[in-house]
C-alpha cells in the first residue's frame, strides 16, 4: 500500500539542514564585511575556515536533534512535498548568496 | 605527502558524487531487493564524503598559502578570488546534504512515495554540487598552473 509519510528524524534534519545551509551563507557575508569576526573566528580554532566549519555542523548536528524531539518528542508534521521545497529551495538560496557576494559584492 | 591527501580529497569527492548518482538511479528502481544496497550506498556516500572534505579540509587551511600566492601572481587570480573562495563554503552545504542520505535512506522507501521523492532530491543535490565542486578544483589546479607558466 503505498502512501506520503516521512518521519519526525527527517523532517527535524531536513530543516535543521535548510537552516544550516542560510546561516552558512550568513556567515560568509558578515565575517568578510566585518574583520573583528573574521580575526574572531580566527583566534578559535586557527583558521576562520574551521570556526565556520564548526558552527554549520555543530548547528546542523544539535539543530537536527532538537526538532526531531520537538513537542514533546512528537517532532514536526510535514508533508514531503513541502519539506522537499524548504531543503531546495534553502540550499539554491543559500548557493545564490555565496556566489553573488563572491561575484558582485567582495 | 601533501600530493596524497590532495589526492585523497579529489578521489574521495568524486567517489561521493558517483555514489549519489548510484543512489538515485537505485531509488528509481526501489523494492525489497535493493532497499538494503539504497542504505549502504547512502552511508558510504556519506563517508566518502567526509573523507573527502577533511582530506581537502586539512590541506586548504595547511598548504594552500602556497598555491595561493602563485595564483594570486598570476593571470588566473579569479580561481581564487572567486572559485576557491565560492568553493570552501558550498562544501559546507555538500557536506551537510551527505550527511542527510542515510538519515533520508532510514525511511520505509518502498512503500512511500514522498520518503523517494525526498532522498531522489538529496541525491541529485549531492550529485550536482560535486560535480560542481570538482570543476571548481580542477579551475584552482589551472590557476597555480598558469601562475607557474615562464611570462
Amino acid at each position: 500500500m503505498e502512501n506520503n509519510t516521512i518521519s519526525k528524524r527527517s523532517i527535524g534534519f531536513g530543516l535543521a539542514l535548510a537552516i544550516a545551509s542560510i546561516i552558512n551563507a550568513i556567515i560568509v557575508v558578515v565575517k568578510e564585511r566585518n574583520d573583528a569576526i573574521m580575526n574572531g573566528m580566527k583566534k578559535i580554532t586557527g583558521h576562520h575556515w574551521t570556526t565556520h566549519s564548526l558552527i554549520v555542523l555543530v548547528l546542523f548536528f544539535a539543530l537536527g536533534g532538537v526538532l526531531t524531539l520537538a513537542k514533546g518528542g512528537r517532532g514536526f508534521d510535514m508533508s514531503a512535498g513541502r519539506l522537499v521545497g524548504i531543503v531546495t529551495s534553502s540550499v539554491a538560496a543559500a548557493g545564490l548568496i555565496i556566489v553573488g557576494f563572491y561575484l558582485f559584492g567582495d | 605527502m601533501v600530493e596524497v591527501l590532495l589526492m585523497t580529497h579529489v578521489l574521495f569527492g568524486v567517489a561521493c558524487m558517483l555514489a549519489a548518482v548510484w543512489l538515485f538511479v537505485d531509488v528509481l528502481q526501489i523494492s525489497d531487493a535493493n532497499i538494503v544496497r539504497v542504505r549502504v550506498v547512502s552511508w558510504l556516500a556519506a563517508a566518502f564524503m567526509w573523507v573527502a572534505f577533511l582530506a581537502g579540509g586539512y590541506w586548504y587551511v595547511t598548504f594552500y598559502k602556497f598555491d595561493k600566492a602563485i595564483i594570486l601572481k598570476g593571470p588566473w587570480k579569479f580561481s581564487h578570488n572567486m572559485v576557491m573562495e565560492t568553493k570552501e563554503h558550498l562544501v559546507i552545504m555538500l557536506l551537510l546534504l551527505a550527511t542527510y542520505l542515510p538519515i533520508a535512506a532510514s525511511e520505509e522507501l518502498a512503500s512511500s512515495k514522498g520518503a523517494r521523492k525526498l532522498l531522489l532530491w538529496v541525491a541529485a543535490l549531492v550529485a550536482l554540487l560535486a560535480l560542481g565542486m570538482d570543476g571548481e578544483g580542477g579551475i584552482i589546479a589551472m590557476g597555480v598552473k598558469v601562475g607557474l607558466l615562464p611570462k
